[in-house]
């Protein structure tokens, strides 16, 4: 029915009805020619009547739909383009990508305000003071490069003016949108109207959601808008990597993230006092259970079992934590990268698998190709 | 029960069972052309030419080695159409006034159909669905023309 809007037609409103211009074939002609007889075009002329087919300026028009009823019903009708609709309104007011519930949610801030400063660069010189939150935000904005847009974002995410009103038209019971006048009219002002018809209808939908919004903005009033903008680059990606630390969201809807620091280049000896060069890696702990440490690309190593991505790495007396908090993620991710440059023992040939080839009969990972 | 009333209850539901009977739905000429005009978009200036179209087919400004390949498309079985094509295409069917205009599928054949038919009364539909119009008419002109050289 949209697209009927869409497509630039000359329509009629008349008593909440959109009416469209008739198609004709032979047989409507036919019954047009006997319903509209010269004598009864007058009333029609002087009025519109509830009729199926009205004449307007020499021009035919059919009884489409209510227009209301569009608006309501839209969601079932057309799911796709009333989400795209509903996207594009909660992206207007800064609703759109659960930007508050992020701001709220443990998770993320627990990574950037916790866990990320134990492992990035923060002071310069020898000074090792503590960061406070809005200095972090300060450092991640010199570190990554916040697009510009997100910084007008963020005026507009503390703006909170318009969500106020939208709040208090809901609470007076305000009508959703006055329906367009009777008449004569095109389909490209009917379709505003109706976009904006939706628009208004996902608001007061959206009620609760626009409520804990603004009590959210109004505590992160005191943030400066850059702050704001990093924060919703960080929420917008879900990933970030500063100085080798870094973390990726895995799923969005359960707010899941691994969390990850690279292991950066390291030697390992054999037996026979031989090195080994083994490339960077990322050793990760996911924020779900087990909280155990791995390693999250390909990679082979003696505390690995195979040459693939995501192994778990061997630790000897490694307790999984019940719960992560700031401390533990640290401790995992401290224990898996201290494990692979510092745990393989040349004389005991810990691990899966020994550097130095055994000769035996069991298949095992060769690690020629790192010796230097 | 006597023959005569026999009969007439076999004829009854001969008659009924022939009702009951799909019925193929017949090729319409407003579907057509109304598609022809929707898919062209074809304006009122469109029926100008139908009084020009005779001086453009004289032999001499006739390309023959110019042959048209027929290109049918697929029509809707029911067509709608906005009162300004109704009425183009209701122009267009009484203008052309051939049995011929059916199997018409661009604007090009819609305006043969009155030369066309007039050359050749009797095409067969077939032919008429095979072939374009165009290359209907070069080969009714060029019999045409073998016979009057025959008849010198």
């Amino acid at each position: 029915m949209k697209q009927l809007l869409d497509a630039g037609l000359e329509l009629v409103l008349e008593s909440d009805f959109i009416y469209f211009p008739l198609l004709f074939d032979p047989d409507i002609e036919k019954e047009i020619q006997t319903v509209f007889h010269p004598e009864e075009n007058k009333g029609i002329f002087n009025g519109y009547e509830s009729k199926a087919v009205i004449k307007l300026k020499d021009k035919y028009f059919v009884k489409g739909f209510r227009l209301d009823t569009l608006v309501k019903n839209y969601e079932s009708i057309n799911p796709h383009s009333y989400q795209h609709m509903k996207n594009e309104c909660l992206r207007r007011y800064q609703l759109m990508r659960e930007v508050d519930e992020t701001f709220l949610e443990g998770t993320l801030r627990t990574i950037l305000f916790q866990v990320m400063p134990h492992f990035i660069k923060k002071n310069k010189g020898l000074s090792r003071k503590k960061l406070s939150d809005e200095a972090i935000l300060d450092l991640i904005g010199q570190k990554i490069n916040v697009p510009e847009g997100y910084y007008q974002e963020a005026k507009m995410f503390m703006d909170i003016d318009p969500l106020k009103e939208i709040l208090k038209n809901i609470e007076n019971q305000a009508p959703l949108l006055e329906p367009p006048g009777n008449g004569l009219t095109s389909g490209y002002k009917l379709r505003d109207w109706f976009r904006n018809a939706v628009h208004a209808k996902v608001l007061s939908d959206e009620v609760d959601r626009i409520a804990k919004s603004v009590q959210v903005r109004q505590q992160f009033s005191r943030i400066k808008p850059e702050h704001i903008a990093t924060l919703l680059y960080i929420t917008d990606t879900g990933s970030m990597e500063i100085d080798g630390f870094g973390f990726i969201r895995k799923n969005a809807d359960r707010k899941e993230y691994h969390i990850y620091k690279h292991s950066g280049d390291y030697i390992l000896k054999d037996y026979y006092d031989r090195s080994y060069l083994f490339p960077d890696c990322r050793v990760a702990v996911s924020t779900y259970t087990p909280f155990r440490p791995f390693v999250m690309e390909k990679y082979k190593h003696p505390f690995l079992l195979e040459h693939k991505s995501g192994q778990e790495i061997c630790l000897k007396n490694f307790n999984p934590p019940d719960e992560l908090t700031a401390k533990r993620i640290i401790g995992v991710l401290e224990e898996g990268l201290t494990a692979l440059r510092y745990g393989y023992d040349p004389r005991r040939r810990n691990g899966y698998h020994s550097l130095d080839q055994l000769w035996v009969h069991i298949p095992t990972i060769d690690f020629e190709d790192y010796r230097i | 029960m006597d023959i005569g009333q026999m009969d007439l209850l076999r004829h009854i539901k001969d008659h009924r069972a022939k009702q009951r009977q799909k019925k193929p739905i017949k090729p319409d000429v407003f579907n057509q052309i109304s598609s022809i005009v929707k898919q062209y978009g074809l304006k009122e200036s469109f029926l100008d030419i139908f009084d020009t179209v005779e001086d453009h087919l004289t032999p001499k400004k006739v390309n023959i080695y110019r042959i048209k390949v027929k290109t049918p498309a697929v029509r809707p079985l029911f067509s709608l159409v906005a009162e300004e094509e109704y009425h183009l295409t209701m122009s267009i069917i009484n203008k052309v006034d051939t049995p011929y205009l059916i199997f018409a599928d661009s604007p090009d054949e819609i305006l043969l159909c009155n030369p066309l038919y007039r050359l050749n009364p009797a095409l067969s539909s077939e032919t008429l669905m095979h072939y374009h119009f165009e290359t209907l008419f070069l080969h009714e002109c060029a019999k045409r023309n073998r016979m009057n050289t025959n008849r010198e």
